[in-house]
């Protein structure tokens, strides 16, 4: 049943544009290729989670893609924009976590919030960003399709879901969970921590990037505060929580409801919005530790 | 010459507000063992409360640093009993995710309530200096670096001669051994986590008058204060005079002599806690 379930979200999202949706048309697709986007973002998050870090820098790789691709679309067309900028999370990720891995847990949380505060700092700041004023960004492949934002965000979606099916398939599933279980027994056992936690960071910030990259295509146009905001970050890690850590099932089904509930309560409530997600983490940390799949009886991985 | 004094006399006086919230996030790191991402969110309750009480009532800042104190520390002491208390044998992730939930939800639940403008406490005496000689010290700068000097040093005496304080440092060494000695460590967790909260609250207060009160005051000064943290060492509560003031001279320093300085100022603490873990990481390896 679950192998079903996990066949038929990417199929129902491949059909959304080509249902006869009427004068809704425009919302439900821009809804759901945020909900491809932040389900991509968060399935990155859980990959660096099962190794046992919390990250709170996927707002940052999120950023450095958006703005990666947005100063380099231009130049080099759609593509490799989108490769290179990912590329530029990739390497960020590498610097944040080579130093931070090797230390205790709450070390790498920590410079990783740091990281992202002082991202949107350097955003602000350098001269070639467009500092607060912003960043234009041209629509993907010269703005030709107007469905191209939307499968450009379901291949992201598709290349996050296989990455982590393969991690939660292949052997690579047991070194992560034993450097989650004891960093000592699984030095022990042959585990290489360090590489490990750090592989697995580097495989979710360039997925990270990616979907920024995808989002600053969409959006048109990047600023500081949107490109890294903490918000991202806050929904990078909710939703899979909310619907069930170390799975591949969880960050779907959490990313469709969390993204599609707020795509329909921003049409109200605007500033302030994060107070649903914050409320949401503590209430799920508390009283639903497996999140929703813990609710209909999964299997612990 | 005397703009590297002036200047070096600024990040002093910084220091003493610094030292404060970082002591308070180390002492819930130390004694309960908890990574508080909400900390700075107690900080902002006490920024908060010092604007509420003098815009509708006058009440002059000095009167608020007590009545925060006591209203931080109440915060945190449900904090700990409703929040912190449930998870504190869970694993790490959890438990830093939930404060990490609380500072996020605290924070939008200011900006919802007051919006995200700045409210700064302008009492009589907010512009007033004195003149050493050459220099210039502010009136509110000032009192803000001897009071917290005295907060720290009162809590350096209740940690070495009270019987409580002696209790906190035992349970900070060892989980069980105080137990089976008669100390109830629930207890003390609930005054160490109260104590912490109400640290940062005093240090809310004293920021709504040097600098403001925001939704998001709390936050940055949260990160910094985990930049000394990290150069003090975990836990270490005397690492972190030292510490506070090495970055505040660094911050200072930047502001006065690097072009284009000031907004890059809010850099500096991520250099000085990467400098930090890297040194620990290559020592440790």
């Amino acid at each position: 049943m679950r192998r079903n379930l996990l066949l038929l979200f990417p199929f129902l999202f491949a059909l959304l544009p080509l249902l006869p949706l009427g004068v809704w048309r425009a919302f439900f697709l821009d809804a759901g290729l945020f909900v491809l986007l932040y389900t991509a973002l968060a399935l990155s998050w859980d990959l660096v989670a099962r190794t046992g870090q919390l990250s709170l820098a996927h707002g940052a790789f999120f950023g450095l893609g958006a703005y990666g691709a947005g100063l380099l679309v231009p130049h080099l067309g759609t593509l490799p924009g989108l490769v290179l900028g990912s590329l530029l999370a990739g390497l960020g990720a590498l610097a944040l976590g080579s130093v931070t891995l090797r230390l205790h847990g709450l070390y790498f949380a920590i410079a990783s919030l740091a990281f992202s505060e002082v991202l949107r700092t350097l955003a602000l700041k350098l001269p070639f960003t467009g500092g607060p004023i912003g960043l234009p960004v041209p629509p993907p492949f010269g703005g030709g399709s107007p469905w191209a934002a939307y499968y450009l965000a379901l291949a992201v979606f598709l290349l996050a879901v296989a990455l982590s099916l393969w991690a939660e398939r292949s052997p690579f599933r047991l070194a992560q969970a034993a450097c989650r279980q004891s960093e000592g027994v699984a030095r022990v056992l042959g585990v290489e921590v360090v590489r490990v936690k750090l592989l697995s960071l580097l495989l979710g910030s360039l997925v990270a990037g990616l979907s920024g990259g995808v989002y600053a295509m969409k959006a048109l146009f990047l600023n500081p505060y949107e490109a890294f905001s903490l918000g991202r970050a806050v929904e990078a890690l909710v939703i899979p929580i909310f619907g069930g850590l170390y799975t591949t099932l969880g960050p779907l089904l959490g990313g469709v409801v969390l993204v599609g509930l707020e795509q329909a309560l921003r049409l109200w409530i605007r500033e302030g919005y994060l107070v649903v997600y914050g409320g949401l983490l503590v209430l799920a940390i508390l009283f639903l530790p497996r999140g929703l799949l813990g609710l209909v009886g999964g299997r612990r991985g | 010459m005397e703009l590297l004094l002036q200047t070096l006399l600024n990040g002093v006086l910084m220091a003493g507000v610094y030292a404060l919230v970082a002591t308070g996030l180390a002492l819930s790191l130390g004694v309960v063992g908890i990574v508080n991402f909400a900390h700075g969110e107690f900080l902002m309750v006490g920024a908060f409360l010092s604007y509420l009480l003098f815009a509708s009532r006058g009440v002059d800042p000095l009167l608020s640093l007590g009545l925060a104190f006591l209203a931080a520390f109440l915060v945190g002491a449900l904090t700990y009993y409703g929040l912190i208390r449930p998870v504190l044998k869970a694993p790490e992730l959890n438990q830093m995710l939930l404060t990490f939930g609380l500072s996020i939800l605290l924070q939008n639940l200011a900006l919802l309530l007051f919006g995200a403008d700045t409210r700064v406490v302008a009492p009589p005496y907010q512009g007033a200096a004195f003149h050493l000689g050459p220099f210039f010290v502010g009136a509110v700068p000032l009192g803000a670096f001897l009071l917290s000097l005295a907060l720290l040093l009162a809590l350096h005496a209740f940690l070495t001669r009270a019987p409580l304080g002696l209790a906190m440092r035992a349970v900070a060494q060892n989980r069980l051994a105080p137990g089976l000695l008669g100390i109830e460590a629930e207890g003390v967790y609930l005054l160490a986590f109260g104590l912490s909260a109400a640290l940062a609250g005093v240090a809310g207060v004293m920021l709504s008058v040097m600098l403001y009160a925001s939704p998001t005051v709390g936050f940055l000064f949260n990160l910094k204060a985990f930049a000394v943290v990290a150069l003090a060492g975990l836990g270490n509560l005397k690492g972190v005079i030292p510490a506070a003031l090495a970055l505040a001279l660094a911050e200072a320093l930047v502001s006065t002599y690097v072009p284009g300085g000031g907004g890059l100022v809010e850099a500096v603490f991520f250099l000085v806690l990467f400098l930090a873990l890297t040194l620990r990481a290559w020592r440790q390896a």
